[in-house]
């Protein structure tokens, strides 16, 4: 879950951008969203982008979205519950 | 209500509830949506999403007219408003100049231009032809040429809210008496673009539209047109035309918060619906009936009531929206609301919230549930677009008594204005005295273009006798060989807009903030609130690499992962929300994309708001960037081509071509060579107390369509002739004017008709009138003209001198006599033209 976790660090740095922020910089527990790191909600529907490129996750509603992008931790409950897994 | 009060004498509109008015009005009468399965094209993720497709065969309907899909729908609406309004497709008794159109879109060609990218991305195939009608000014020259229209023409692209702001602008100038009747309404097809991009931010709502329901997930995506007839109601009562209702008030505002996000108290909605029931003088109280924008997403609609309760205070009238019946569509979805707005005051009755079936608790509110007859005066009906463009409109049945409306004189009458905020700081001096007839002060100007990214260097770039060419690489699958391009530079991005902001702005929207910080200057926004600073951004092709990164992306992977960021800043009014969020700016914003006159509408638009009263400053200017695709069609195929149907005015049969500007082109084609950049301008009223000393002063602004002599030509004469009336107008004589500066670009044909119209011009003067140009300095684009505004500036300022403009059209060069003043001009080769006089 540590892997998964420093890997989704990575990549919402890297889709959203965010030059000046480091994967040490993004707690596991912060909230993702109404924080420091000043994400709005282009952001995450950016981040539903990256699911569905890097992780074969579809997320159609907001619903779902919002509960998954409520910190690092949650997101990566989310993507290991929610991956497709391999045959 | 004054004599030039906007009246509507004809309507028209086709949209998936049906192909003309008298289908789409029984369609909500008898509760039937047109909501049905895609069809148009096909997609891998939305196939069974329902959508609003119009199921008439557009292509048959409109005979051998040619043009892109949402050309096609609006001239089959706006044929069938110019008949109901007892008028020959010649609008025979009107004049042609006074006569003009103002159409929304958003989407404009898209649906070729997907296409064309499937065509190259998937089979290697360079269908060059399938971008022709690409650009959303299209409708507006296709249906001002059927009409013979030649008073004002030009397009907004506002998002949601385009076709409404279309028919507010379109008011303003019958008001201002730029125009006695104007075609005034909106188009837009499905497309993928659409589609995918409002699926990519979770707003589709597959089974169909719930506007205002508990259980409400989003919009259905729809197209159309809708068109009203609007007349001077002095003139529609001179011809005898039958008056089918008032249009009495109109509000422009900008939430100036969110890219795609209301905001989420309705701030700039409510701001747009008051200022439209101040306009029309009408109380809140006095509305019988609102059509809503109801798009049926959860955060609209919660706006949009919190917005209504707050204007209405206790008691709402009763509300609907129509989007359960057709769907959102876009930029008709204002105008298809007006003309059934319309119909509702003519029988008295009012449509339903189709798609309504349960009340949500959080908004308590209940629309309309069923069609209905009810007693109504005056309806408001409104439209919220992405970067909260926000329009409201008021219409007024034509037996509802008239109420005392301030008058709202012509353009160039600044006598009787309402006193607005007096500026009183210490900051404010008063300027030097204007020239006589000087409308408005240039205060400030921000520029990044090929010549450089400061007006010293745009200055220096002429005196070294152009802008320095970039080369450009395009894949070789799209175009063998280097380019030589205009290209921008450096710009300082980093020195006016914070890190974390530029992660989420593409260049071009870069490139608009640095200017609007550039050019407007600190006091100016110190000392007006923020309502009050009224901005107009035009562009021809928008952002168009983010548009473009969007579709490959839809085309290459299959509608898979899109990125909602390409798409929110692939809508044309991205430019300028972007700006409005950032410097905070709440008053009207526009974006017009008339094509290389987008300059001259936002110049025109700007003016109006500060002679209007309604703004202590406007920012005005406009923006256009390279992209390989416009690039590489441009300098290869017929869009250069005096053989196609739109350019033959530009054609000399059989004649001698013309000397053409001393400008670099294409070496064995001559066509003109792309450029990019942005310029944007801040002005004030000339008679009001400035903030700092003018660069110059303005006056004469003017938009219309060129006129054409028999043999389909360019008419000089008559070109001439505009010239020295609009220039009287304004106060001024043609021996006062010192230079036509045109958009000459080196492609012969129009630079010789630039040339024959400075000869033209000559003959009237009775001297000779020196004919210049500046795309050596900027390239070729859309948006160029803003740039030729800053030359002339520079020219009036002594900066530069007129042998650097690639005098024209005369094989002596006059010697350099200072330039006071100077007249810009600009041809379009969709047929429409702008100027404006620049004086010193």
């Amino acid at each position: 879950m540590e892997t998964l976790m420093d890997e989704l660090k990575t990549k919402i740095i890297a889709t959203l951008s965010l030059e000046r922020v480091k994967p040490a910089d993004i707690k596991a527990d912060d909230a993702l969203f109404g924080t420091g790191l000043g994400l709005d909600s282009i952001d995450a529907l950016e981040l539903v982008a990256m699911l569905e490129q890097e992780y074969d996750i579809l997320i159609e509603e907001r619903g779902v979205a919002d509960k998954a992008f409520a910190s690092v931790r949650a997101l990566a409950d989310f993507v290991s519950t929610n991956r497709p897994q391999c045959p | 209500m004054s004599l030039r009060s906007p009246v509507i004498t004809g309507r028209g509109i086709i949209c998936a509830a049906g192909g003309n008015l008298r289908e789409v009005w029984e369609s909500t009468r008898a509760g039937q949506t047109g909501l049905g399965p895609l069809t148009l094209f096909s997609s891998v993720r939305y196939a069974s999403h329902l959508v609003g497709q119009v199921r008439q065969d557009v292509d048959r309907l409109c005979g051998r007219l040619r043009g892109s899909r949402s050309d096609k729908l609006a001239w089959i609406a706006a044929r069938e408003a110019v008949q109901s309004a007892g008028l020959s497709s010649s609008l025979d008794p009107v004049q042609p100049e006074r006569a003009g159109v103002l159409l929304g879109s958003t989407v404009g060609g898209m649906l070729g231009t997907e296409q064309f990218l499937i065509r190259l991305l998937r089979e290697q195939r360079r269908r060059f032809g399938l971008l022709r009608f690409h650009e959303c000014a299209g409708a507006a020259d296709l249906c001002s040429r059927q009409l013979g229209a030649r008073g004002p023409c030009a397009t907004v692209s506002t998002a949601c809210s385009a076709g409404a702001m279309a028919i507010a602008a379109a008011a303003e100038l019958i008001e201002a008496g730029e125009a006695d009747l104007m075609l005034a309404g909106g188009s837009d097809s499905l497309c993928r673009l659409t589609l995918n991009g409002f699926g990519s931010l979770l707003l589709l709502d597959p089974g169909g539209c719930r506007p205002f329901d508990a259980r409400r997930a989003g919009i259905s995506l729809g197209e159309g047109a809708a068109m009203l007839i609007l007349e001077a109601e002095e003139t529609a009562r001179a011809r005898g035309a039958k008056i089918l209702a008032r249009l009495t008030g109109w509000g422009a505002s900008c939430d100036a918060w969110h890219a795609t996000a209301p905001h989420p108290e309705g701030r700039g909605a409510f701001a747009a619906m008051q200022q439209a029931l101040q306009r029309a003088a009408v109380q809140a109280s006095e509305i019988g009936f609102v059509s809503a924008h109801g798009t049926g997403t959860p955060d609209n609609d919660v706006m949009e009531v919190k917005a209504l309760r707050r204007l209405f205070g206790g008691r709402l009238p009763p509300v609907a929206s129509v989007k359960g019946f057709f769907g959102h569509t876009l930029a008709a979805s204002g105008p298809i609301q007006a003309v059934l707005c319309v119909q509702a005051l003519q029988e008295q009755s009012i449509p339903p919230n189709l798609g309504f079936e349960q009340v949500d608790s959080r908004l308590g509110l209940e629309p309309v549930r069923e069609f209905r007859a009810h007693p109504v005066s005056h309806v408001l009906s409104n439209s919220f677009g992405f970067g909260g463009n926000n329009v409201a409109l008021v219409f007024s049945r034509v037996s509802a008594g008239p109420s005392e409306k301030p008058s709202n004189g012509a353009v160039e009458n600044s006598s009787d204005e309402p006193d607005t905020t007096v500026p009183t700081t210490s900051a404010l001096h008063r300027s030097s005295t204007p020239p006589p007839q000087a409308l408005l002060a240039v205060l400030g100007a921000g520029v990044i273009s090929a010549a450089g990214a400061t007006l010293a260097e745009v200055f220096a770039a002429f005196r070294h006798g152009g802008a320095t060419l970039s080369f450009f690489d395009a894949p070789a699958a799209l175009t063998p060989g280097r380019a030589r391009v205009y290209a921008c530079g450096e710009f300082g991005a980093d020195q006016f807009i914070d890190p974390g902001k530029r992660r989420k702005l593409n260049r071009l929207q870069q490139m608009a903030l640095v200017t609007a910080r550039q050019s407007l200057p600190a006091a100016a926004l110190a000392s007006a609130s923020r309502e009050r600073i009224c901005l107009a951004l035009g562009t021809g092709l928008g952002s168009l690499n983010d548009t473009a990164a969007f579709v490959e992306n839809l085309v290459l992977k299959d509608e898979r992962a899109p990125r909602p960021l390409f798409f929110a800043n692939s809508v044309h009014n991205s430019l300028a929300s972007q700006v409005a969020i950032e410097i905070n700016l709440a008053g009207l914003n526009s974006t017009p994309v008339q094509r290389e006159i987008c300059f001259e509408t936002a110049l025109w638009q700007g003016a109006n708001e500060l002679v209007g009263g309604r703004a202590e400053f406007a920012l005005v200017g406009a923006a256009d960037e390279l992209n390989q695709y416009a690039m590489a069609a441009g300098l290869r195929w017929g869009w250069w081509d005096e053989q196609t149907p739109e350019l033959r005015p530009f054609a000399r049969l059989g004649e001698q071509q013309p000397r053409s500007a001393d400008i670099p082109a294409a070496r064995s084609t001559r066509r003109p060579l792309p450029g990019e950049g942005c310029t944007l301008f801040s002005l004030a009223r000339a008679d009001r107390a400035l903030p700092s000393q003018p660069l110059a002063w303005v006056s004469g602004v003017r938009i219309g369509r060129f006129a054409t002599t028999a043999g389909g030509q360019v008419d000089a004469d008559v070109e001439a002739q505009w010239v020295q009336a609009t220039l009287a107008r304004a106060g001024v004589s043609l021996t006062q004017l010192d230079l036509l500066l045109t958009g000459a670009n080196g492609w012969p044909p129009l630079d010789g008709a630039y040339a024959d119209v400075a000869a033209a011009l000559s003959r009237l003067a009775g001297r000779q009138i020196p004919c210049g140009a500046y795309k050596h300095c900027c390239g070729e684009h859309h948006s160029a003209s803003a740039f030729g505004f800053l030359a002339a500036i520079g020219l009036v300022r002594g900066e530069i001198l007129p042998s650097l403009c690639c005098p024209l059209g005369s094989d002596s060069t006059p010697p350099d006599r200072p330039c006071r003043m100077v007249v810009l001009y600009t041809l379009s080769l969709g047929g429409a033209k702008g100027l404006c006089c620049v004086r010193a």
